[in-house]
């Protein structure tokens, strides 16, 4: 990509997250969601860019400029929307653990004092586990700057011939991905992910036992109730089933529908009458 | 360039996936039986039924003219069916793989049987899909003639297989409760294995890109179909994630579907196992795996320098993977 094309780029970006796809492209329904961040992100990534060249074409300090623009690149993506913030922190929002979920659970309300303390602590480790991956992550794209900063030895160009934006960006992607892959394969990132994913499974469960308490006092049905009717006709509909398979003793229908492997072929004639009556489904065709 | 990539993606904002025509033969609560309608001489071959994921909608399979397996099985002269298993809702929690496998899958096949009046058609199973395929012919071996597994895990505990060292320490059961998984769940998982890459420079590089109407058509149809997640019936994904991916029973054994025992060691159909090379979802030894693990003499895997994706939708592989499965199916049936 030319640095002018890139240029191009940002500015139809920036123009399109800043004042929408109509008023920058002429009349349009329907702008693409999601642009801010990718205007953002090459905004972000184009300074940092320009001052890197403008460091390194002066007379000295190369390697500072890119120790510089490395350090940028890595302030850039600090807060990447990486899924294990986004999703819980505003599912979490409100839920912290104080002083009160530290006693001990006393007198007649003791299992309520319970619930609230379980949902206290689990909300206690989602943070706990929020916080050691983060600081994972913060390694990765250290580790991911400190290999860009090697890599733009010999992608940076010469003062005259520069290197196109567009390709120090894709190294930088490169790079990330590559320390970002190096991360999550380590037992550290599984171990804690799946702490955060058990944790946040339990601060659910345990919300959930908290509603359906406070649901049964108004005598509102509960997800418990439904899932048991749920069970209840599903079991029925597998004796259905079965029954309908079943070998009819009267010699007449379903001979034919045996279970598996040990049900007897229809004959070629016979199909097509059969194909008129389905077992369970719809025929069509 | 602006202008025209913009106006490229505004006009195709509504386009819609799916090229070669197609009846509803069969349903049965939200699942759907299609049968592609021939488009040449049809080949001297049993039926092909192709079993796609649970995750992801089937229709990448036939997404457009030039980008289309079925539409180069069709052209190969195949009888070609699909099983579209719909959008399971809330009334789907319960739904388990037996439900899936033994009682949907095999009453499709039981219709394709019993309107063409045949004992045994070919099986395509892919991704998951494959998995489930490799089940319902270890319990149904009679019902299938040939079967074709195209990036199938089959060995969950590979180095490589990222996704199985992520779910290893989840307690699954607490995680999905008793209702369904959310498709955008998924989706945020599968962004997650490639981060930057994924959300971010794919669409610098559309954006910086060719203009080309077609690009940009073929570019949101694919985009389209990843965001695609239906909802996972919560039973089933359970039971997925602990045998499967924590228990890797298809390796280590164990696996009973119905109470009925799955043991690969008992196939002794033709077998061919479609990899890619460069799949970063299903890492090509966790299908290799499969060779292993059969009792067929007669086992082929082919590897094609391909992803995950590229396997269903790259140009490489409309010219490559559609000529091998015929092929291979032709030469045995």
């Amino acid at each position: 990509m030319k640095p002018d094309a890139w240029q191009e780029l940002r500015d139809g970006l920036v123009s399109m997250a800043t004042r929408g796809w109509a008023s920058a492209n002429g009349p349009a329904p329907d702008a693409p969601p999601g642009f801010a961040p990718f205007a953002a992100a090459a905004e972000g990534f184009e300074a940092a860019a320009r001052a890197y060249r403008s460091a390194a074409n002066a007379a000295a300090g190369q390697g500072d400029a890119a120790r510089l623009f490395a350090h940028a690149l890595r302030g850039l993506f600090a807060d990447f929307p990486v899924p294990w913030k986004t999703t819980l922190d505003s599912a979490l929002h409100g839920v912290a653990p104080g002083n009160l979920f530290d006693q001990p659970a006393l007198g007649a309300s003791r299992e309520h004092q319970q619930r609230g303390q379980q949902l206290a602590e689990a909300a206690r480790r989602v943070a706990d586990a929020q916080g050691r991956l983060q600081i994972l992550w913060s390694d990765a794209m250290r580790e991911a700057a400190a290999t860009f900063t090697t890599r733009l030895d010999s992608t940076r160009g010469t003062p005259a011939h520069p290197a196109p934006v567009g390709e120090l960006y894709n190294t930088w992607i490169d790079c990330a991905e590559d320390a970002y892959a190096r991360m999550i394969h380590g037992e550290n990132f599984c171990t804690t992910l799946a702490e955060l994913v058990n944790a946040a499974s339990q601060w659910r469960q345990a919300l959930q036992a908290a509603m359906e308490q406070s649901a049964k006092l108004l005598d509102l049905p509960t997800r418990s109730e439904i899932d048991s009717l749920a069970q209840r006709l599903k079991a029925v509909e597998h004796e259905l089933r079965a029954a309908r398979r079943a070998p009819d003793d009267s010699g007449q229908g379903n001979a034919t529908r045996g279970k598996g492997p040990t049900r007897k072929r229809k004959t070629a004639s016979k199909a097509a009458k059969a194909a008129g009556r389905s077992r369970h489904g719809t025929i069509r065709r | 360039m602006k202008g025209s990539v913009h106006e490229a993606l505004s006009a195709a904002r509504h386009v819609q996936p799916g090229c070669s025509e197609k009846d509803a033969v069969w349903q049965s609560g939200k699942l759907t039986l299609y049968r592609y309608r021939a488009i040449v001489r049809p080949a001297s071959t049993a039926p092909l039924l192709i079993v796609y994921a649970l995750v992801n909608r089937p229709y990448m399979m036939d997404l457009q003219q030039d980008r289309s397996l079925i539409r180069g099985l069709l052209e190969a002269g195949l009888d070609v069916y699909l099983v579209d298993w719909g959008y399971p809702d809330g009334a789907d929690r319960f739904t388990t793989l037996a439900d899936y496998i033994d009682q949907q899958l095999g009453e499709c096949v039981e219709h394709i049987l019993a309107t063409r009046g045949i004992a045994a058609l070919n099986i395509l199973g892919v991704c998951q899909g494959g998995v489930m395929s490799l089940c319902f012919a270890a319990l149904y071996p009679q019902r299938v003639r040939n079967l074709i597994t195209m990036v199938t895990p089959v060995d969950f505990h590979t180095h490589s297989d990222i996704l199985s060292k992520w779910v290893r320490g989840i307690d699954i059961s607490a995680f999905i409760g008793s209702g369904n998984v959310p498709g955008d769940v998924l989706s945020q998982l599968f962004l997650s294995l490639m981060p930057f890459r994924l959300t971010q420079q794919k669409y610098v590089d559309l954006l910086s890109g060719s203009a080309d109407p077609a690009h940009i058509e073929n570019f949101m149809r694919v985009e389209s179909w990843i965001f695609d997640s239906p909802d996972q019936a919560g039973a089933a994904l359970r039971e997925f994630v602990l045998w499967f991916y924590q228990q890797n029973r298809l390796v280590q054994g164990g696996l009973t579907i119905a109470g009925r025992a799955v043991d690969l060691r008992t196939l002794r159909l033709p077998i061919l196992n479609l990899i890619g090379k460069r799949d970063h979802l299903v890492p090509p030894e966790a299908s290799r795996a499969l060779r292993r693990l059969v009792g067929s003499a007669d086992y082929t895997d082919v590897e094609f320098d391909l992803g995950h994706i590229g396997m269903y939708i790259s140009a490489r592989a409309q010219r490559q993977v559609p000529k091998q499965i015929a092929e291979w199916l032709i030469a045995r049936d």
